[in-house]
């Protein structure tokens, strides 16, 4: 018997060794010049109450069950909902006296056959080698035992054969634990797939959307340097200025929804890893024009700076701007922006704004989602538009958003994230209004288009920006920003346009305009925007009208 | 999550246990289950021929029975040589894992898979004639009688199950209107379990007269015509106390 240990594994292979063993197994070789045959007994035992099963990799999945350390198994009951009877205990309230009976009384009477939940039947999770290892489910096959039986046959210590019969054979996949994409995303990539070059991005943007939604700013530097897809598509329609920005302007000349957002974002990535999985939704907007600010933002703006107006809030058509347009020269360094983070959140959310350009009354402040980056963070105001005016190139792109980007719609993809919208709300607060009179005359900046690196919004936008960093060129640098003193294309730029775009939508006062243009955002001191504004409203003349005692400008077209 | 389940016994396969895989037919697994004592069934002959492999099996003289169904004696037996046809483990990985009521544990894996075949001869062609003769019967079939049954459907001048119905009604007597305060406990104590109770219901609880209970019930309680609970009762809102004793609603009837 001892000397059976020896044919443990390949019993094909064995060597014709035993002679004379004692083991009581009936073991007789004969030997014979080319053959020799040795005898087994067979026994099946009879009283097992062990169940043998079979646990079928594919021989793809490169399963060893050697380098196994731990393994757990149980059974997989999520389906004893959709079969079982789920056995509500209702207590007195809200119960029939009866409903029971009556229930079942019911179902017989229509003859319903419910299939019985059998946990025999059920399919096994495996867990090999703790939390960080890999994960099977184990499925059962059926019809094994119908018309032959398996045999499991393992040689005994005494050299005799035991067999097993096999209960039941299941076929172990592994789970990705990886994520994947839905159904409904699938179809959506699916018809992108012929202007999507980058498929890492897809997955990015989808992890993207997914924290955004409920999980945490978006991840800047997850990606950091990847290129990130912008757009979240998805079925996430956000709505959000910023369109522009996340398309890299240059490329995007779709104007279709995401589709081509997406596929502009893509060449666009190329170009440059944007870092930020801002998914940017520019539905085709960079093709447009400029980006007005949309959302009459600033209702009624007071001529006057010298007077403390209280600018009207409006936060919400900004906030969707703010990601506008900075993207294009943001680049890496934007996403660094740690204000842009913080805007982010609003914008997060927007991932699928896809409808940016189109529609103008879309503009919710969903738009502030745009996780484009919404350089100023956070502040509601601003967005709208004000980027697009800067480059001219990029502004077209982005034009193609939909003029009341609220706060989103930052048409400018890439291009011109017409730089200098201010980014921080501290202009509105202030003591700049006075100034913004004074300092009319001395402002050329209308056309600041330098981006506003500031607050880049990391995301997916990066991609956007390179190129838009080209066209927008002078704009703006992309200098990765917090307050630089340069106008970069972050979010806002500081142009007349933009002003324009505002008035025209609604009246608003300076502090409301001011806000508009967050030194965050357009990247000039407060000082600069006041002056900058001043001028601006100086040729634009609007007309003033008094509203809750407050002096709001507004336009007429 | 990978907290849960049971752990599997890696023990053998530690070892790297192998075992061989053996599909086997339908009769000789039969036959197998007919084994005596240890459970014996036979003998593995492996052999060496000219280089190749040869792998038999031979089933024990007593095995060789073959019950069949019906009256035939069983005049076939069942082949006793079986070779075994090998084969490889190729695009799959099989291991073996057992389960006890408690218990998992993984038992080895496979490296060798083998097909048991019988050995053509008369008498397993006959042993196949019988299979095929038994699975070709149905299942059901018409049978002629004798005689007509002439037991059922006999007519009656009163059916028994009318007699016995009766006769429990008579026992039963009509119900008789019993002290309002007990009815109210009983109804009470009704709608502590169930919120929504049929008008049959109540009668068959409390088992009075149904205009009587419709009276008390409209006191303390509300039909529902429409809804999802349809054409119930229930309690008024301010007798509902589904979390409380029952004293407090009476002490509101008070």
């Amino acid at each position: 018997m001892r000397d059976m240990k020896v044919f443990c594994c390949l019993f094909i292979q064995f060597s014709q060794v035993i002679n004379g063993t004692s083991c009581s197994a009936v073991m007789t070789s004969l030997g014979s010049s080319s053959s020799s045959t040795t005898e087994y007994v067979v026994r099946v035992p009879k009283n097992t109450s062990k169940k043998y099963n079979i646990m079928a990799f594919n021989a793809g999945d490169k399963v060893s069950c050697s380098t196994w350390t731990q393994a757990r198994m149980e059974r997989d009951m999520s389906n004893r909902r959709i079969y079982g009877e789920e056995e509500t205990q209702e207590g007195a309230a809200g119960s029939e006296f009866g409903k029971k009976q009556r229930e079942e009384a019911r179902r017989k009477k229509y003859g319903i056959v419910t299939k019985e939940f059998k946990v025999e039947d059920q399919p096994w999770i495996l867990k090999v080698n703790g939390k960080a290892g890999r994960r099977f489910k184990g499925l059962k096959k059926g019809g094994v035992t119908e018309n032959a039986s398996y045999y499991i046959f393992t040689q005994c210590a005494d050299g005799a054969f035991e067999a097993f019969p096999v209960h039941s054979w299941y076929n172990f996949t592994p789970q990705a634990k990886h994520r994947t994409l839905t159904a409904e995303e699938a179809e959506e990539e699916w018809g992108r797939r012929n202007k999507v070059v980058n498929h890492f991005s897809i997955m990015l943007q989808r992890r993207l959307r997914g924290q955004e939604r409920g999980e945490e700013d978006e991840e800047e530097g997850e990606k950091g340097g990847k290129k990130k897809k912008k757009g979240g598509r998805g079925g996430d329609l956000r709505i959000h200025d910023l369109e522009d920005d996340l398309e890299m302007s240059s490329d995007e000349s779709d104007g279709s929804n995401g589709d081509d957002d997406e596929a502009k974002s893509k060449a666009k990535k190329d170009k440059g890893p944007k870092g930020k999985g801002k998914k940017k939704k520019k539905k085709g907007s960079d093709l447009e024009g400029f980006e007005d600010s949309d959302d009459g933002d600033f209702e009624g703006l007071e001529v006057d700076y010298m007077s403390d107006e209280s600018s009207s809030e409006e936060e919400e058509p900004e906030k969707t701007k703010p990601n506008k347009g900075e993207d294009v020269p943001k680049g890496i360094d934007e996403m660094s922006d740690s204000e842009e983070e913080s805007e982010e959140e609003n914008k997060n959310e927007e991932d699928g704004k896809e409808e940016e350009e189109e529609e103008d009354g879309k503009k919710t402040p969903v738009q502030v989602e745009k996780k484009k980056k919404k350089d100023s963070s956070g502040e509601s105001d601003s967005s709208e538009d004000s980027d697009i005016e800067g480059e001219a190139a990029s502004a077209l792109f982005m034009k193609k958003r939909t003029p009341p980007k609220r706060g989103g719609g930052r048409g400018s993809a890439g291009s011109s994230r017409t730089g200098s919208r201010p980014g921080t709300p501290s202009i509105d607060n202030a003591a700049t209004s006075n100034t913004l009179r004074a300092a009319a005359n001395k402002l050329e900046q209308g056309k600041r288009q330098t981006t506003v690196p500031s607050s880049e919004t990391p995301a997916a936008k990066r991609l956007k920006m390179e190129p838009s960093p080209q066209s927008s060129s002078g704009n703006g640098t992309p200098q990765p920003a917090s307050g630089k003193s340069t106008p970069s294309s972050s979010d806002v730029l500081l142009t007349e346009d933009a002003v324009r775009r505002y008035l025209i939508r609604k009246p608003m006062t300076t502090k409301d305009l001011l806000k508009k243009f967050q030194t965050k955002r357009t990247g000039l001191s407060s000082e600069q925007t006041v002056n900058v504004l001043a001028q601006i409203l100086k040729r634009l003349n609007p007309e003033r009208k008094n509203i809750n005692d407050k002096m709001h400008f507004y336009l007429t077209e | 999550m990978s907290d849960k389940g049971q752990f599997v016994d890696l023990t053998r396969a530690k070892q790297h246990t192998g075992v061989w895989l053996v599909k086997v037919p339908k009769y000789l697994s039969q036959q197998w289950a007919k084994a005596p004592g240890r459970g014996e069934v036979g003998k593995l002959k492996i052999g060496k021929a000219q280089g190749k492999t040869a792998v038999s099996f031979s089933l024990n003289e007593e095995l060789t029975v073959v019950q069949c169904s019906g009256e035939k004696v069983s005049s076939v037996r069942s082949p006793r040589e079986h070779p075994f046809t090998m084969q490889t483990v190729g695009g799959q990985t099989l291991a073996v894992f057992t389960e006890t009521s408690d218990k998992l544990a993984l038992e080895g894996m496979v490296v060798q898979r083998a097909e048991c075949r019988p050995a053509v001869s008369e008498s397993y062609m006959k042993l196949k004639k019988l299979q095929i003769e038994e699975s070709t019967k149905p299942l059901r079939f018409s049978q002629k009688l004798e005689k007509a049954i002439t037991t059922n459907y006999k007519p009656v001048s009163n059916h028994s199950h009318n007699v016995e119905y009766e006769k429990r009604k008579k026992e039963e007597g009509k119900r008789a209107r019993a002290d309002k305060q007990k009815v109210l406990e009983m109804l009470f104590s009704a709608f502590e379990k169930h919120q929504y109770y049929n008008i049959r219901d109540l009668v068959d609880i409390t088992k009075q007269p149904v205009i009587y209970l419709k009276e008390i019930l409209r006191e303390i309680g509300v039909y529902n015509s429409r809804g999802p609970h349809k054409s119930t009762w229930e309690l008024k809102p301010e007798y509902r106390h589904y979390e409380e004793g029952q004293e407090d609603e009476e002490e509101k009837i008070e």
